[in-house]
């Protein structure tokens, strides 16, 4: 019998083995990167014209390649979901969020609209997201990624402690 | 494959051809087939579905301190693969593609960052993992990131490349350690994975996801 959930070490191991095949001559010689795919597809959606803005010729070739990636994300977490975790069914509000912030669909929404917002500026003002500079970068022993990395460690455990409300909860 | 071209006019071009154009790009990059690119896809997506390291309760949830497993399980991944891919990269069977040192973009955009993670308990690697297992709120975050891709790329020359700042190089950590660049990565190696072990393990529970499975199944009734 299969197991639903995996051990957090045996994901590190194998997101590892993943890393390793896909920065190896053997693999994809470069490395596992998540956010340079959404301005592309912001390009793709809203059909931008590359000749005037740069952005989007700087950013075609990892652009492409993460939004391939990204199909095969949205195909491996849907088929694990339905088939390994079951934990496959539409929500609009996180258990989590229920406990610690408040009940209210459109509070969260309205959150999560805005946080996916300044998220993309973020990750894309610094050059890379958890992926980019947190796994790939810091595997490389990159000083960019440990500055992003500590940054974003600590702004999480601060904006968490005063956005939740977790006084006296479990 | 080089001729197989998808001939796209610019004026009329759908979403559909642009998706075409975007493979087409893939091909010519000589970054691993299309095939492999979608399958390195799917095991990442797997890897975070079957962890549950995409949830709320995870994410907001190492925020809140509540949940380690993300720091535990992120520590271990760079540790082992720092070590390998030294070697591998000093072995030629790999090669360094460090981002640039820009000191003004790594800090307001990882502050940007680090708020937006707390409060969407997602990123751009595990939102779409979620969005994948149905959860709504996610992908009204990823319509906002969208948006915020969309101003990024609008506003990149006026705005954000100025704020980014210089770089001031791509340098990694065996650089200030001249002579000893094989023991400064080991040890940089252990070190993290003995961080990923030591972090003390706290996991915080979705019971909705946890009725849908069978009572003896479920992970907060096991002693791990």
């Amino acid at each position: 019998m299969m197991a639903n959930r995996l051990p957090w070490w045996v994901g590190g191991i194998l997101m590892s083995g993943l890393l390793l095949l896909t920065f190896s001559i053997y693999g994809a010689d470069r490395p596992i990167g998540a956010s340079t795919y959404v301005p592309y597809a912001a390009a793709l959606i809203f059909d931008l014209d590359p000749e005037k803005y740069s952005y989007i010729e700087h950013i075609k070739n990892p652009g492409s390649w993460e939004g391939v990636m990204l199909l095969g994300v949205l195909f491996g977490g849907f088929i694990t979901s339905v088939f390994i975790t079951k934990s496959f069914r539409f929500s609009l509000i996180p258990t989590g969020w229920k406990t610690y912030k408040n009940n209210s669909i459109i509070s969260r929404l309205l959150w999560s609209f805005f946080s996916g917002f300044i998220m993309i500026i973020g990750a894309r003002l610094a050059g890379g997201c958890t992926s980019g500079h947190f796994m790939s970068g810091m595997s490389q022993l990159a000083i960019s990624a440990m500055i992003f990395g500590g940054v974003v460690m600590v702004t999480l455990v601060v904006t968490g402690k005063y956005f939740y409300n977790t006084k006296g909860k479990e | 494959m080089a001729d197989v071209i998808f001939v796209v006019d610019d004026s009329n071009a759908t979403v559909i051809d642009r998706v075409f154009q975007m493979v087409e790009n893939v091909i010519h990059q000589d970054h691993g087939s299309v095939a492999l690119v979608f399958l390195i896809g799917v095991i990442f997506g797997g890897i975070i579905q079957y962890t549950r390291v995409d949830k709320f309760e995870k994410i907001a949830g190492f925020a809140m301190l509540k949940d380690t497993i993300i720091p535990k399980m992120l520590f271990l991944t760079v540790g082992l693969t720092s070590i390998g891919l030294y070697f591998m990269i000093d072995a030629g069977q790999a090669h360094y593609h460090v981002k640039p040192i820009i000191l003004q973009g790594l800090i307001i955009g990882g502050i940007l960052f680090g708020i937006s993670m707390a409060i969407l308990g997602k990123c751009p690697g595990t939102g779409p993992v979620s969005i994948a297992e149905g959860r709504i709120d996610v992908l009204v975050g990823a319509i906002g990131g969208l948006f915020g891709g969309l101003v990024f790329t609008l506003y990149y020359d006026d705005i954000f490349k100025p704020l980014m700042g210089e770089s001031l190089g791509k340098n990694i950590l065996t650089d200030f350690f001249k002579g000893n660049e094989d023991m400064t990565a080991i040890i940089f190696g252990v070190v993290v994975i003995l961080i990923a072990i030591a972090i003390p393990k706290r996991e915080l529970f979705d019971e909705a996801d946890l009725c849908q499975l069978p009572e003896d199944k479920r992970p907060n009734k096991k002693e791990d």
